[in-house]
């Protein structure tokens, strides 16, 4: 593929894998369990700032800083974001938006010496030379998560999660502990924010607070589970890829904040048309041309 | 042998409550039948047995007191639980319903699914079926036979005739007198429909209002005229 595209298509297609690991690791938590997060660019910060500080401050190299900055992600977030799981609906959802803020405000308040503070942090060591490169770890990373993620959700405890998002109440019913189950998931989407927050920091080379902890980037993130299929694997890789690819295609048009409006009606019409998303769109034609009226739920 | 002994249970909601000093006690292998009017603490009485409301009193499972305990520790000692409309998963089909129902008993599944397929073999015939698609009487089912994939040596059912015809509630008192009679299961039904109660309990009580106001066989109860009127259509 690098040998075919121009090299902005590359670097756009980066961006896409990475938006793409960062929706797979919100759907474990949200998408299957039905807790909607608003703190996902939380751990993706924890990844990002834990291996950047790491490797720029401490001379760690990133063979060793990345996989500690993934444990310092699920602890971190398990820490303090494991109480919220407790709550239920639109009061989870606001804690843990709370806590994207409080992370903004910590990382320029307490040793901006080491978090580089409202500046962020420049310089971070890269781990590949060339788009190409870039692009060949970002694939393998996303098909790594997928095949991962994918394989962990057809064991029972993916089963158990996605009992968990239709009705907890009958899940702790038949014997489960859904505090184990989702904890468990937590950790999971953890390790995935952290891994794609790490590998993001050393692709992009620098971090902003701003730029991370972001309601738009939030968004962007949900929004790709969302319109691409939550509750599947390959939902969010495609809808990762439709955003990103959308917002490029809109650039030259639309180069000012218009085009997240136009995004923003696309997603939205496209939500209502499918609430199960793309790859429920791509069945539907998939069927349809085979001549398939078999109903998949008979 | 006694299984399940209930002690002056009462059971609040916040402030509310719910129970009022309830005391039963259920022998092995027994079919009991809750009966009560809606609002009465049925399904509360059930909740409260599987550690899923606040409670005060005791409840002992072969002679261990169980009061306290998490859901998950309740069914892991052999009580399973059927709750009232089924409560099951909708977009999941019939097998992964059952399958959720297994957690605690991992080593015994293919045993439990042949026995539930053997009950109702409908399940065997669709149990590639999303069960959001399927009638009132198989969700009934599905509902059964996940609480039976946990190996339970006691069932509690909530309410199994909610919405179901006739004919299908007379398939379903078989199907737990079966449990009872025949696979030796400890067998709790709460309901309204009294006449349903009758077909298939030893033993009935009465709940009105969160207490048991009467207890007996359905001879004893229907002796009652006041009892008889009201639960018993006599």
């Amino acid at each position: 593929m690098p040998e075919f595209v121009e090299r902005g298509t590359l670097r756009t297609m980066i961006q896409a894998c990475y938006l793409a690991i960062f929706a797979m690791s919100w759907d474990v938590l949200s998408g299957r369990t039905g807790y909607i997060s608003f703190g996902h660019p939380f751990l993706i910060g924890i990844g990002a700032y834990s291996t950047a500080i790491l490797s720029k401050k401490f001379g760690v190299p990133p063979e060793y800083s990345i996989p500690l900055a993934i444990v310092i992600t699920m602890f971190g977030g398990l820490v303090v974001l494991l109480p919220a799981l407790r709550i239920k609906g639109s009061y989870f959802a606001l804690v843990t938006l709370a806590f994207m803020e409080l992370m903004y405000q910590l990382v320029q308040v307490i040793r901006p010496d080491l978090t580089g503070g409202t500046r962020g942090i420049t310089g971070i060591k890269s781990l590949t030379r060339g788009a190409e490169a870039g692009y060949e770890l970002a694939v393998t990373l996303m098909l790594g998560v997928a095949l991962g993620l994918w394989l962990l959700m057809r064991t029972r405890f993916g089963t158990a999660l996605w009992a968990i998002g239709m009705d907890e109440d009958s899940v702790r019913g038949s014997g489960l502990s859904t505090t184990r189950l989702k904890t468990m998931a937590f950790l999971v989407s953890a390790l995935v924010a952290g891994l794609g927050g790490a590998y993001y920091a050393h692709y992009t080379g620098s971090l902003a607070p701003r730029a991370l902890f972001d309601i738009d980037f939030l968004f962007t993130i949900i929004v790709a589970a969302l319109i691409g299929g939550a509750g599947t694997i390959i939902g969010p890789m495609f809808g990762a890829f439709f955003l990103i690819f959308l917002l490029e295609w809109l650039r030259p048009i639309l180069p000012g904040a218009e085009r997240y409006f136009v995004y923003g009606g696309v997603a939205l019409i496209l939500y209502m048309y499918q609430p199960k998303g793309l790859v429920a769109i791509a069945q539907s034609l998939r069927d349809r041309v085979r001549g398939d009226n078999y109903d998949h739920r008979a | 042998m006694l299984v399940l002994e209930i002690e002056n249970l009462s059971a609040f909601y916040g402030k509310a409550q719910a129970l009022r000093e309830v005391s039963l006690t259920v022998n092995e292998g027994e079919c009991i039948a809750i009966v009560g009017a809606n609002g009465a603490g049925k399904s509360t009485l059930l909740d409260s047995i599987m550690g899923l409301v606040k409670t005060r009193g005791t409840v002992r499972l072969h002679g261990e007191d169980i009061t306290g305990l998490r859901c998950a520790q309740i069914v892991k000692r052999g009580v399973g639980y059927a709750p009232e409309r089924f409560n099951l998963f909708p977009h999941m089909t019939v097998r992964d319903n059952l399958l959720v129902g297994a957690f605690t008993a991992r080593n015994e599944i293919a045993k439990n699914l042949d026995a539930v397929h053997r009950l109702f073999p409908r399940l065997a015939e669709r149990e590639n079926q999303e069960t959001s698609t399927q009638s009132g009487g198989e969700r009934q089912m599905v509902s059964l036979g996940r609480a039976l994939m946990s190996s339970p040596n006691v069932l509690l059912v909530d309410e199994p005739t909610i919405g179901l015809a006739p004919k299908v509630c007379g398939e379903l008192a078989k199907v737990l007198q079966r449990l009872s009679k025949e696979m030796g299961l400890t067998v709790i039904v709460t309901e309204q429909n009294a006449n349903f109660a009758i077909s298939l309990a030893e033993r009935l009580y009465v709940l009105e209002g969160g207490r048991i106001t009467a207890q007996g066989t359905a001879a004893d109860l229907s002796k009652d005229d006041i009892l008889a009127k009201s639960y018993f259509g006599a």
